[in-house]
């Protein structure tokens, strides 16, 4: 029996959505499956930046400047996702005067930082500045008192759920097939290879089997377990990092600061709101089950507040945590980039074909995918072709319309167009021929999000949804500070109808996303947000009268 | 500055509990001053005033229960030790619940011996002890015939169908026949899409009379009732339900509410007028630290000596409760107990939020139930559970020891201890 | 971890290119030329009053109450069904993006009708007038 696929990809994070758009869009023929929802772990999870790689000038410099590149490609592909972010890296003294030693510390910084500059055109990047003290209570009023100056450093920010969404629906709109909600229950092998997977649905029970002679592995955290079922060992250290949201964009750019412990850590503006992030602790636990402790909560607080003390005060919307695929070793091989990540063969283990994939990191996932897709196809005995994933726009991602001329037609209000573009880019104006044919569906379901009826409808009909929470991640419904009490009720009615729900699916898709947002939520309840969420659970109490 | 004025009862907070309270007081003969900042939860409710849940009922199968709210509440006291209604007392439920309808007749409907069975805007249904004129027609178990459930086809909030198909599940439990039915309605333009909106849309004259041609037009055979989503009228006065019913040729209700509340409006608008209208004064201003009953307070720019005072600020929403890394009271800096699994203190409302709070959502949870804690009489308590003052009372949400907005209780604890507040401060019963 | 090669590079860097680049290449202050990349991005530096606005907005639960209170009878109805309390939810949570905003900010009335409305004390006519100063001042 031929097989139906030359890989199949498991995981549907940034790595699988990648390699499966980049083998699509080379001749291959995909499956890719995803247990839960495009992006549910590290990458979705991740703080959210597409960093140039600024360390590795330490060792190699032509990492970095591959990692800006890569950056640069990202933002050619889908230029609408990304929003830039400086970063202050202030310099504080012990004592009153700087010592010499502080001074060179300083000096070095800058240096260090101005010679990334060299780099920083290969992703339109701006170049740092050395800052005086008082320059730097400027541009940011609300840091502490005695700082000494500043180097600032830019970056890019980026919606990675979006991203890792647009990557598998290319693939898909490239042949590939794409199925989420659908695990991988075992690798098939014969004879010291791997033959293809079995498969279950997890929402409709199905099951089946599917063949190929690759099978490429980014399951990211769920890879260890995943191997020890079949009998193949992915060694990794798994990492959890956690972060928390503030409502707002609170500091004007993005600080660095220090935690108790002298680990660097950061406060930073993204996209409208501020994340405070991150944690890095070993986590050998079941990553379906993660939650932020008090105590990490305390010390990603504890840590921003002692640069920015207002922070105390702020409001903070919710705590989320991903796990890291942290190498567990580092081997010999002196190429670049898998200094940081590594794909692993099964042959060693008797599933020749099966190509793992353990580290990396979000903003080099393409060239990621371009090395992990030559790969399959030398397993595949065919020739690497070309490799156009670095040229060929995302969806949307063709061109980035102006919000005030999409709202000219005054279907929406601006601010709500500019949500939109940043979402879809181009296709914004698909969202807006809905609106356009049915009025009803320019209903604004969140004025924190600023998400339309019409692109509630739009995502359940072209992002492969399949649950309501789905859309947490496509268009944001229910994340915000509101906590959903506008939209989750409409837009559970809305996915419902595209959907084909029944009544009871679409109460229990309700209850699920509430679930989904109590869990982020609980951990940090404070002023206003616990104003918020009395509010929310006695608006959605009546989901489920139990009496 | 002039002096204090002397007045019998100071209230502070113009939600349900306040409002009763302060009713109570008046009825008494008492020289009342309400003072209150903003709108609160109360306003924000979903039309029904469930009083209490029958614990002993099928989850899921509310029709079931024919439990009067009374005898709910009863049950309740004795298995929630914790809860308001076990630590006042229930005895007099009956006669507050009483007491608030017919002080609140303009928008409050009569109470039956039973519940009341009303849908609400996702197809369940919830038993009420009270609930407005305008879903009195929607009793699940009233209806005579087929319920037509009626969408507004330039309103996509208000899912017709959906609901339809759940209330169409209590049919064996008594319920009615359900259909789903969609009218045109020219007078909602596109853009009034906030039910606020809709609502006063409607009250403007022609506007009903046109809704019940349409209505009318619409009805399946059999039609024996129909059910709007929560936006018919804002003002009494303007009798939007009368109107649609004469010319439709059925009665008609709405739904319960969630967020933004056109029924919880009309119950604020409601509690404003009433309390006008029966001489109690309303000063708009914010409290915060001050003294105790006997004392002069001040309240905007006058002052103000009362010789009871009854707190009914509300929990989280209305501010009556907040946290700020701990949970403290600010009007009256009164110590808030927090619950932990059994234990339940003052010294638990310094925890973090991660360890008054459990995974699972559907749960109670500790942290939206802290509060005060109070005596019998309803005198807030002290770190040591002695009354921190002897004619200080404390009614309604501000109250501790259960979680208002998801158990059912609240307004039901607002009006109880609301009206046994004001009684008590008023000088006897 | 630092390679030999690169520690020489950059000890050049520090001792040679460096001293040159601040000497000929760098005009105007770090904050001029920070400004310079960066305002023509949007990402200019919020003031503390405008933080202290941001703050104050910070509050809302999103309940609904002042809209009850405002008509917003100026607004195009695109703005009219985005209501009131976007003005400090969406509008307000990034300053950058205010002068999109322009439309609905004008359409205040200022009669402050919805201050008395807010369950949280969000001091909504002053945001919002400080919000419309300050898209003016973006556009301007």
């Amino acid at each position: 029996m031929a097989d139906a696929y030359d890989v199949i990809v498991l995981g549907g994070g940034v790595n699988g959505a990648g390699v499966a758009r980049d083998c699509a869009m080379r001749g291959l023929r995909v499956l890719l499956l995803e247990k839960a929802d495009f992006g549910v772990g590290a990458s979705g999870n991740s703080s959210g930046m597409i960093h140039g790689g600024i360390r590795y000038m330490l060792s190699d410099r032509s990492v970095t400047a591959l990692a800006c590149r890569d950056s640069g490609y990202i933002q050619r592909i889908a230029p609408h996702l990304l929003f830039r972010i400086p970063f202050l890296m202030p310099f504080a003294s012990r004592k009153e005067g700087a010592t010499l030693v502080e001074r060179a510390t300083w000096y070095a910084t800058e240096v260090y930082v101005g010679t990334y500059d060299l780099f920083q055109p290969l992703k339109r990047g701006k170049p740092s500045t050395r800052l005086s003290a008082e320059e730097l209570y400027v541009l940011e009023p609300g840091l502490r008192r005695g700082l000494a100056g500043v180097v600032t450093l830019d970056e890019w920010g980026i919606d990675a759920f979006r991203l890792c969404t647009l990557n598998a629906l290319d693939a898909a709109a490239r042949g590939a097939d794409v199925r989420t909600w659908t695990e991988a229950r075992e690798l098939l092998r014969e004879g010291g290879r791997v033959r293809g997977v079995r498969f279950r649905d997890v929402l409709t029970g199905e099951e089946g089997e599917a063949r190929a002679p690759v099978v490429f592995n980014a399951t990211g955290a769920w890879s260890p377990a995943l191997a020890r079922r079949n009998g193949a060992r992915v060694p990794m250290r798994p990492g959890k990092g956690v972060h928390l949201t503030l409502d707002r964009r609170f500091s004007n750019y993005g600080v660095i600061c220090a935690a108790v412990d002298g680990r660097q850590m950061f406060l930073m503006p993204h996209e409208r709101e501020s994340i405070i992030g991150t944690t890095d602790d070993d986590y050998y636990g079941d990553p379906d089950d993660l939650e932020a402790t008090n105590d990490e909560i305390e010390y990603l607080f504890e840590g921003a507040a002692s640069l920015v003390p207002g922070v105390r005060d702020a409001r903070i919307t919710r705590a989320w945590c991903g796990v890291r695929t942290t190498l567990f070793e580092y081997g010999a091989n002196e190429d670049a980039l898998s200094r940081e990540h590594q794909l692993h063969d099964g042959a060693a283990d008797g599933l020749a074909g099966l190509l793992s994939f353990v580290g990396g990191k979000l903003a080099s996932y393409r060239a990621q995918a371009e090395e992990a897709t030559d790969r399959i196809l030398e397993l595949l005995g065919r020739p690497h072709g070309t490799c156009r994933t670095h040229e060929v726009p995302l969806p949307g991602g063709d061109e980035v319309p102006d919000p005030a001329l999409l709202a000219k037609d005054g279907l929406v209000a601006a601010p709500v167009a500019a949500r939109l573009v940043y979402r879809h880019g181009s296709r914004a104006r698909e969202v807006l021929r809905l609106v356009a044919d049915d009025p009803r569906l320019g209903l604004v379901l969140c004025r924190d999000e600023g998400i339309l009826a019409a692109e509630v409808v739009h995502c359940a009909r072209h992002e492969k949804v399949r649950r309501l929470q789905d859309l947490r991640r496509r268009c944001r419904v229910g994340l915000g500070a509101c906590a959903g009490v506008d939209c989750a009720r409409i837009a559970a009615q809305l996915a419902g109808r595209e959907l084909g729900w029944d009544a009871d699916r679409i109460r229990a898709e309700l209850a699920d996303l509430l679930d989904q947002g109590w869990r982020e939520r609980r951990a940090v309840l404070d002023g206003a947000q616990l104003a918020q969420e009395e509010l929310v659970r006695g608006a959605t109490g009546l989901l489920e009268v139990p009496w | 500055m002039t002096a204090a004025r002397d007045v019998d009862v100071l209230v502070i907070g113009g939600g349900m509990a306040g409002a009763v309270a302060a009713l109570a007081a008046r009825s008494r003969g008492a020289a009342v001053v309400l003072v209150r900042r903003a709108p609160g939860a109360t306003a924000l409710s979903s039309g029904a005033i469930s009083v209490a849940p029958d614990l002993g009922a099928l989850p899921g199968e509310p029709l079931a229960s024919r439990r009067s709210p009374v005898e709910a509440a009863q049950r309740l006291a004795a298995a929630w030790r914790d809860h308001p209604y076990a630590v006042a007392g229930v005895e007099r439920l009956a006669e507050a619940l009483a007491f608030a309808a017919a002080e609140l007749g303009q928008v409050l409907a009569p109470p039956l011996d039973r519940r009341r069975f009303l849908a609400t805007l996702y197809g369940s249904a919830v038993g009420a002890g009270l609930c407005q004129h305008a879903t009195v027609d929607g009793d699940l178990l009233a209806v005579r015939g087929t319920l037509a459930v009626a969408g507004f086809r330039g309103h996509a909030a208000f899912d017709a169908p959906l609901v339809a198909a759940g209330l169409a599940r209590y049919r064996p439990r008594g319920g009615p026949e359900v259909r789903a039915i969609e009218l045109d309605l020219p007078a909602l333009a596109p853009g009034a899409a906030r039910p606020h909106e809709l609502a006063l849309a409607l009250d403007r004259p022609g506007a009903a009379e046109a809704l019940g041609d349409a209505l009318r037009a619409a009805l399946p055979a059999g039609a024996g009732a129909a059910l709007f989503p929560p936006v018919l009228g804002l003002d009494p006065a303007a009798r939007v339900l009368a109107r649609i019913r004469e010319r439709a040729g059925v009665p008609v209700a709405e739904t319960l509410s969630d967020v933004p509340s056109v029924p919880g409006l009309r119950l604020h608008r409601a509690i404003e007028a009433r309390l006008a209208e029966v001489g109690v004064e309303v000063v708009q201003a914010d409290v915060a630290a001050a003294p105790a009953p006997g004392e002069p307070v001040r309240l905007g720019d006058r002052e103000l000596r009362a010789a009871a005072w009854i707190l009914a600020t509300g929990r989280f929403v209305g501010g009556g409760i907040a946290r700020r890394g701990v949970l403290a009271e600010p009007a009256l800096r009164l110590p808030v107990q927090a619950a932990e699994g059994r234990d339940a203190g003052v010294q638990l409302a310094l925890r973090p939020a991660a360890s008054l709070t459990v995974r699972d959502r559907r749960r109670p949870q500790p942290l939206l139930s802290a509060g005060l804690r109070v005596d019998g009489a309803l005198r807030p308590q002290d770190e040591r559970g002695r009354p921190v003052h002897p004619r200080l009372f404390a009614a309604g949400a501000v109250l501790g020891g259960h979680e208002q907005a998801t158990d059912g209780t609240g307004l039901g604890v607002a009006i109880l201890t609301g009206f046994l507040a004001g009684r008590a401060a008023a000088g006897g019963g | 971890m630092a390679s030999p090669g690169a520690l020489v590079y950059l000890a050049w860097r520090a001792l040679v290119a460096h001293p040159l680049k601040r000497l000929f290449r760098q005009r105007g202050s770090g904050l001029d030329r920070f400004r310079a990349a960066y305002v023509s991005e949007g990402l200019v530096p919020t003031r503390l009053d405008d933080r202290a606005v941001a703050q104050a907005a910070s509050a809302c639960i999103a309940c609904g109450l002042c809209e009850t209170g405002c008509e917003l009878a100026r607004a195009t109805p695109a703005v009219r069904a985005l209501g009131l309390h976007a003005a400090f939810r969406l509008y307000a949570r990034s300053f950058a993006d205010l002068p999109l905003a322009a439309d609905a900010l004008e359409a205040c009335a200022g009669c402050t009708g919805c201050d008395a409305l807010c369950p949280t004390r969000v001091p909504i006519s002053s945001v919002v007038a400080h919000l419309r100063a300050a898209s003016r001042r973006g556009a301007g």
